[in-house]
């Protein structure tokens, strides 16, 4: 189902995220070597450096392209306790037909946050160029460049405190005017009686606000990563929560008599353990369909809803490419004798619901 | 020894600290603080304030402190009036000052005690010199002269007695040996901004440097030439930086400001911390290690002394994600995840792991790969479905019954069974039932441009005789024309299709294939000629989505510009009538018969249908949904009536799958879509920012200034007539083409006997 390819990505350091952009022909990684590196598929579909550059002082958390009707634009977020909005410009030629220089121009240097910013993400399209970060000190900010044609002027528009180290945050993607913009936030904060550490903000065009709508009281472990699904067409949202397991929660919003105030019937769709220790990254396709997980035992897990809305394991990656097992359901032949298998059973094992409460909501 | 993390708060910031032989006992210093603690198991205490006396000068004021190597009783200030004090804790009276040397012209930065020697004490000062005093017959010695600004920390070498280093503001370092004062032993530029401190490694040859370029800088002193080991870079200018004891590879920074926490590098990972202890509120102003590689102490601007245990230090690299992961838009996966290159395979228990991450080996071995997998193309044409079926779909422009069967066979044929099968019970449910009238229905800008067309084909018969290139000649030199051309245009193509046929027509030409046919489909389509029609269509298959595209855009522009236009209740009277009263009558009927028959049938099927749809959306296949609701044109609207599918669902479904196919690259597909919404948010999405840029054909540079004449190689070459070689300073008619074009009475004079490109460049020129 997958091929596994290799790419020497060369960061001298660990490398701490890798974002594709909005059509999937562009990479960019960052490292902890303070670096940042953009990746250009060819036609044959392998992966070439086209830009590497210093981007900060220190570890680059994270880093997302913006949507390319605003260019082609990243965002970065570091250790230095900045955030950088980058822009790619393409020089001017001597000759015309030529094909010019391109390359990377820092746009922004956001320098609000006195601890670690530990991630950045654009808004969505819809509500023009924003962009969300969150810090170790716990508090999210909110930018907005007014004019989309200037990247370097960008007006902190909000300032959120959630009283908890934040770790990840996600933006709610819905194309439904129905639902306002969300953000979902996620702390590692390792104390677990520090509460909830997934919470969740909404903004309300009647007070021009931001305000927490909802905490997920089930989650106290330290939250790594946090993602809403693409909503494509859904009435209802999920969020895909990496902590020491892989959680998908179901948020339903319910419509409150006035309208205005949205809250949300939360339910958990699925906890997968398979993981067997702590869950770094979550990720979902395009469409919101398959949802990607990895963890500590070096696996990417794929994990898809099926007809019943039961969740299950679909494909297991090894990172190193060595051993791209694939999960026996695709064919859908389970043979009785590798039912006994230790193996097989695991994989057996992969799709069930580990908590009898998780089921009943469909 | 103790082990414990406490402080002590005083009434002013210490700017420097420094322990006794034994590391029972600290003294800090600064502008209004000096004191000795005594180092107990839980606490500071407090054993002497030498800041007493009736008179306070600036003797008091310290920048630096340092505790004499051998006499546990003598310690020695650099005051900031730029004098070097000796105090002698055993002195009997109140106060322990014990001589004052007032050597050097400006404010002293640095003392030190030489290790083996410790009646020699060694000053840097701001002036730019060092001092060596002795404290025996109590006068300097010597002076070396920098050559530089200032001095910023002197330090002798634990392991060459004689030999000191110096650091200057000027980004130098400088060896110096005791017994030559007259010159250094060698000088080098190790940073580009002023470096603040330095220090020896405890048992290798190694200097370390720290600036205010945020980096600290290790350089190996035993060869001849200085040569540069490892490089740290930091967040901020580093003030202070001290080797940790026993462990060859680390050393303690603090920033001079910005960042108030106290750094543990090891110099093999340059990037991250390996320990951070954040307990100061305001930045570190010294360091130093009590002997045991686990405590250290330091002050801090907060005015807080601080006793530090390596339990207590955060470990920043164990918070930070070691692992990616990315989706792309063709479901390939990229992922990176740290390498774990030892040999440790045992940690399969959860948390074990990490835990070892935490020793130092462990910690450098700090390694990602990257890798990608690739959604392999197994050879089933199921893989890209999304793409093929966006391409293939027919939305519109014929029959509803004719859309979903080939939208079915398209979905069938690409694997999709299942939306397959919607497809044919959508035709089901809203074709057969009702018989021929139901069978083409268009969606209703198809319906209103066809009519159109028609109607100006018989008023334009009519009134000029069906005289179409006169029309053509009529001046259109302002906008008001354009519409009317727009039409002509139409007209001329509508009249005669054997011209859109050229294989190389862009624009408007091409939407010309399906109006006629959908004409001919109106005509052929009641009398059961549906088998024909497919037939025919099916040899014209991949044509069909561009040219719609191609076309409704111009001719959209235009005519909405008045808004309410969009809304389909105050458009269809207008329609109705004006297609009676031409006497078209088969589309008209049916925009009426539909939702009159749709009344007709016992069960409304509306509720399954959307069902089905909210099904297929909620399943991430918004393709399905948003093709359906396309296809089903007028008939939607019983959808919305009859079931609860409000347009803010039906604005979500087609903005979603709008952002699919862009994602795809799908760009015609994409305006196709939108002008086939019926959402007024969704239309607009086309008519929104639409700018031209222009740029000068010879240098490429956008002209700014005018259009005909380029500021930069100031020719006017890109501006020139095709016809009459003259610059065109007002209207420039041009083809889209092939991009020549000139004086728009010279263009259009052209073409009343021409078809081809005035500048002989053979192409079928289209001036619209």
């Amino acid at each position: 189902m997958f091929e596994a390819h290799s790419i020497n990505a060369e960061h001298k350091d660990l490398i701490h995220d890798v974002a594709y952009d909005f059509y999937g022909r562009r990479m960019a990684t960052c490292s902890s070597d303070q670096f940042v590196k953009v990746w250009d598929q060819d036609e044959n579909g392998d992966w070439n450096l086209s830009a590497s550059w210093k981007a900060h002082s220190g570890s680059v958390w994270k880093i997302t392209w913006a949507h390319p009707e605003f260019g082609q634009v990243l965002a970065t977020c570091s250790f230095d306790r900045t955030a950088a909005i980058w822009e790619e410009i393409v020089g001017e030629v001597s000759n015309p037909g030529e094909k010019g220089m391109r390359h990377w121009v820092r746009r922004s240097n956001l320098v609000d946050s006195r601890t670690s910013v530990t991630d950045v993400k654009f808004g969505p399209k819809s509500l023009g160029l924003l962009l969300v970060t969150c810090s170790s000190d716990g508090v999210i900010r909110i930018y907005e460049a007014p004019d989309i044609m200037n990247l370097s002027q960008w007006t902190l528009q909000h300032e959120i405190s959630c009283k908890l180290s934040c770790s990840c945050l996600s933006w709610n993607p819905s194309f439904s005017r129905l639902h306002p913009p969300m953000i979902a936030v996620g702390s590692d904060d390792p104390n677990p009686s520090t509460g909830s550490k997934v919470l969740i903000y909404e903004y309300s065009d009647n007070s021009r606000r931001w305000s927490k709508t909802e905490s997920i009281s089930t989650i106290t472990d330290p939250v790594h990563d946090i993602c809403f699904a693409p909503n494509l067409g859904r009435s209802y949202h999920l969020l895909a929560v990496a902590t020491n397991n892989v959680r998908v929660f179901k948020l339903k919003p319910l419509q409150e008599s006035g309208g205005v105030v949205q809250r949300f019937d939360i339910q958990t769709a699925a906890v997968f353990d398979d993981h067997y220790c702590t869950v770094w990254r979550v990720s979902w396709n395009v469409t919101g369909t398959i949802l990607a997980s990895s963890g500590d035992d070096g696996c990417v897990r794929l994990w898809k809803a099926n007809y019943m809305n039961v969740w299950k394991c679909v494909a297991v990656l090894k990172g190193d490419g060595t051993l791209p097992q694939t999960e026996p359901t695709t064919g859908t032949i389970a043979q009785p004798t590798l039912l006994s298998s230790s193996s097989s059973a695991r994989y057996y094992k992969l799709g069930s619901i580990s908590h009898p409460n998780q089921v009943p909501w469909h | 020894m103790t082990a414990k993390t406490m402080f002590v708060t005083q009434e002013g910031p210490a700017n420097a600290l420094a322990l006794n032989k034994d590391n029972s006992q600290v003294v800090i210093a600064g502008r209004n603080v000096f004191k000795v603690f005594s180092i107990e198991e839980n606490e500071f205490v407090e054993s002497c304030n030498l800041r007493v006396g009736k008179n306070l000068n600036l003797n008091f004021s310290c920048n630096d402190v340092a505790w004499n190597t051998l006499e546990d009783n003598i310690l020695a200030t650099a005051a900031t009036n730029g004098a070097v004090v000796v105090w002698n804790l055993n002195r009997p009276s109140r106060s322990k000052q014990d001589h004052v040397f007032s050597d050097h012209k400006r404010t002293v930065n640095k003392v030190n005690f030489h290790a083996i020697e410790p009646s020699w004490l060694i000053s840097g000062s701001q002036d730019g010199t060092m001092k060596c005093f002795d404290l025996r017959v109590k006068e300097a010695i010597r002076t070396f002269y920098s050559n530089t600004e200032s001095v910023r920390d002197v330090q002798f070498c634990p392991h060459s007695t004689p030999i000191f280093a110096a650091v200057s503001e000027n980004g130098s370092v400088q060896q110096w040996d005791l017994r030559k004062p007259e010159r250094h032993v060698f000088q080098f530029s190790a940073h580009s901004g002023p470096v603040f401190a330095c220090d020896w490694h405890p048992e290798h040859s190694w200097l370390a440097t720290a600036s205010r370029d945020k980096t600290i800088k290790v350089w190996d002193l035993s060869t001849a030439k200085p040569s540069l080991e490892h490089i740290i870079n930091t967040i901020a200018s580093v003030g202070r930086i001290k080797w940790r004891p026993q462990r060859k590879y680390h050393i303690a920074s603090c920033a001079l400001v910005v960042d108030c926490s106290i750094n543990v590098w090891d110099i093999r990972r340059p990037y991250v911390p390996f320990a951070s202890f954040d307990q100061h509120k305001d930045v570190a102003t010294g360091i130093a290690w009590r002997g045991d590689p686990q405590i250290f102490l330091s002050t801090s601007r907060d005015c807080t002394l601080y006793h530090h245990n390596f339990k207590d230090a955060t470990r920043p690299a164990d918070k930070a994600n070691p692992q990616g992961i990315s989706f792309n838009t063709q479901g390939d996966i990229v992922y990176s995840w740290r390498v774990n290159t030892s040999t440790n395979k045992s940690s399969k228990l959860p948390g074990l792991l990490r835990r070892n991450a935490a020793t130092s080996d462990d910690f450098v071995n700090a390694n990602s790969s990257l890798s990608y997998f690739k959604k392999s193309n197994l050879g089933l044409k199921g893989d890209n479905a999304f793409l093929l079926c966006a391409q293939r779909y027919l939305l519109t422009g014929r029959p509803l019954a004719d859309l979903c069967d080939h939208n079915a066979a398209v979905a069938k044929d690409l694997g999709k069974t299942n939306v397959s099968i919607v497809w044919s019970i959508i035709k089901t449910l809203y074709t057969t039932k009702v018989g021929d009238f139901g069978q083409q229905t268009p969606s209703r800008e198809d319906a209103q441009s066809a009519t159109m067309s028609t109607g100006h084909i018989d008023r334009d018969k009519k009134d000029e005789a069906g005289d179409i290139e006169k029309k053509v000649n009529k001046t259109p030199n302002n906008e008001k024309d354009d519409y009317e051309n727009e039409e002509d245009e139409k007209l001329k193509l509508a009249e005669d299709p054997a011209v859109s046929f050229g294989d190389f027509f862009f624009g408007d030409s091409e939407m010309d294939p399906l109006s006629i046919d959908f004409e001919r489909v109106g005509n052929i389509g009641l009398t059961g000629g549906l088998v024909t029609t497919t037939d025919r269509i099916d040899i014209q298959q991949p044509d069909w989505t561009l040219p719609t595209e191609a076309f409704a855009l111009r001719h959209e522009l235009q005519d909405r510009s008045p808004p309410p236009e969009q809304f389909p209740n105050s458009d269809s009277p207008d329609l109705n009538d004006e297609a009676t009263a031409l006497g078209v009558e088969d589309q008209p009927s049916s925009l009426l018969c539909v939702s009159w028959c749709l009344r007709l049938p016992h069960w409304d099927p509306s509720n399954v249908v959307v069902a089905a749809l909210k099904h297929h959306a909620s399943q991430g296949d918004i393709q399905t949904s948003a093709s359906v609701l396309l296809a089903l044109g007028e008939k939607r609207r019983s959808l919305i009536n009859n079931a609860e599918l409000d347009e803010s669902t039906q604005e979500q479904w087609l903005l979603a799958y709008i952002d699919m196919l862009t994602r795809f690259k799908l760009w015609d597909v994409a305006t196709q879509v939108i002008q086939l919404s019926w959402i007024m948010s969704v239309c607009q999405l086309n008519q929104q920012s639409t700018t031209v840029h222009t740029s000068c054909g010879q240098c490429d540079k956008p002209l700014i200034r005018s259009g005909w004449l380029c500021d930069r190689c100031h020719t006017a070459n890109s501006a020139i007539c095709a016809l009459c070689h003259r610059v065109v300073k007002g209207l420039y008619a041009w083809c889209q083409g092939c991009s020549h074009g000139g004086h728009m009475e010279h263009i259009q004079k052209w073409l009343e006997t021409n078809k081809v490109c005035p500048t002989g460049c053979g192409h079928l020129c289209e001036y619209t």
